[in-house]
């Protein structure tokens, strides 16, 4: 296992992993909303992680994704590892695990998202890939995903999504 | 502007379905289907169910005909609205009639909006509605007589002329008391109008949308549409959602209807590529 700086430098601090769903966003909003049940653990996790929050993404997508969230529950982001007060990662796992998924199946995802939750320091970057898993910033996050409260795991759309929270 | 039909009131961003509900034995469209008052009651029961927020009832049809009294024309709308009120206690209730006198009775039976298909033919019909708070349908005819044909109508500018005078009768309405939000102008395709002009009017709706007053659509199945594609009545349902499809996308906000689930689907898809409406369910891409 390797640990990185960024997530040493972080890891006391709360820390939540939501998906980087562009449904999410303000400017993709629906009548009837099909990520409402996402969502609601989304907001619930980001509310745990105080004033000020620390976002890390695999790139911009993501980080869009975190910063509506921080914005509909109404606090701030900080660019500042030192006097944030929380941590939000934006990923997922795979975007092949059903037929219907944005990627088609790939009978690999299935293994790769599980063993992603188990050990997400330890991923084959190169397999991520392929299975369009947006691991990214998983260094950041600070354990295994099945030892934080979980609020949702789940493929609705064939996209591997968690919900978690550390307290 | 937010839109005040009787008792609901409309924010800016909702397109209404109208439903036409005739209780006449002779209109062109249901050539007398719903003429006997329990089939005009079920009719009104299936666009309710439909998802219509109005309906318009009317008692005597727009083309020439046997003449109907206001007694003959009370005796098929008023006691018909009453219990279509005493049903649907929320539902808009339009009547199509430009008499003052039969006006009065329906509102006093429970109407919110009085539609006036003739342009103001009976000056007391504005004293009507205010008196009773109810909406006004300001209609443009060219000055004909009720229940006659166009014949020879010309303009400089049917829009021009049309937007003269469905704003001089909306501001004649706003003098006589009735509410700002509750006065709606119509450009009656048809009435007072060829089928070039009809075509004019549906190109430059977007005129009448920017007097900034609410635009009411008529298109439903009329003869401009039959004369442009060549279809008879019961063959228009296609030219009629293309010629909503133009209105709808410069924002015309009420549409009088025969066939509600239709015009709503395309009244839905063209509100929400104008950016009024967002997607009932989207994933596709953004999962």
């Amino acid at each position: 296992m390797s640990t990185t700086v960024s997530n040493a430098a972080v890891s006391n601090l709360p820390t939540a992993l939501v998906p980087g769903v562009l449904a999410l966003l303000p400017r993709y909003a629906s009548i009837e909303d099909p990520v409402a049940d996402v969502r609601a653990a989304c907001l619930t996790a980001v509310a745990a992680l105080g004033p000020r929050v620390l976002v890390r993404a695999s790139g911009e997508s993501g980080a869009q994704v975190g910063r509506a969230l921080l914005e509909a529950v109404g606090v701030d982001e900080t660019p500042d590892a030192a006097s944030a007060t929380g941590v939000l990662v934006v990923g997922n796992g795979t975007a092949k695990r059903t037929e219907k998924a944005p990627g088609h199946l790939d009978e690999r995802a299935e293994a790769f998202d599980a063993a992603v939750a188990a050990d997400p320091y330890a991923v084959d970057a190169a397999l991520a890939e392929e299975l369009w898993a947006d691991v990214g910033a998983f260094d950041a996050l600070p354990g295994a995903i099945g030892e934080a409260e979980v609020l949702l795991d789940a493929a609705p759309f064939g996209v591997q999504y968690w919900v978690a929270l550390w307290r | 502007m937010t839109l005040k039909l009787g008792r609901q009131a409309f924010g800016d961003d909702e397109a209404l379905m109208m439903a036409i509900v005739n209780r006449t034995p002779d209109s062109f469209f249901d050539k007398g289907a719903t003429w006997a008052e329990d089939a005009a009651f079920e009719r009104v029961a299936t666009v309710v169910e439909q998802g219509a927020e109005i309906v318009d009832i009317g008692g005597i049809k727009a083309a020439p005909g046997v003449e109907i009294g206001p007694e003959e024309e009370k005796a098929r709308v008023v006691d018909f609205v009453a219990r279509v009120r005493e049903t649907y206690p929320d539902l808009v209730i339009s009547v199509d009639t430009w008499r003052a006198e039969v006006g009065a009775a329906v509102c006093a039976a429970g109407a919110d909006v009085l539609n006036d298909a003739w342009g103001g033919a009976d000056p007391e019909l504005v004293d009507v509605a205010a008196q009773y708070d109810a909406a006004i349908i300001c209609t443009h005819t060219g000055g004909v007589t009720p229940r006659t044909r166009p014949y020879r109508l010309e303009y400089d500018d049917v829009v021009a002329s049309t937007i003269h005078d469905t704003l001089a009768y909306a501001e004649r309405a706003l003098a006589a008391g009735v509410s700002r939000e509750s006065i709606v102008i119509d450009p009656a395709h048809d009435f007072g109008k060829n089928t070039f002009q009809s075509l004019e009017v549906t190109r430059r709706i977007g005129e009448m949308v920017a007097t900034g007053w609410p635009v009411l659509v008529s298109l439903s199945n009329k003869d401009f549409v039959g004369e442009t594609l060549g279809l008879e009545v019961g063959e228009r349902l296609l030219g009629t959602l293309a010629a909503t499809s133009v209105c709808a996308l410069a924002g015309a906000r009420i549409y009088r209807v025969h066939q509600v689930p239709e015009t709503r689907q395309t009244v839905d898809m063209v509100w929400t590529i104008a950016g009024r409406r967002p997607p009932l369910r989207a994933i596709r891409g953004i999962q």
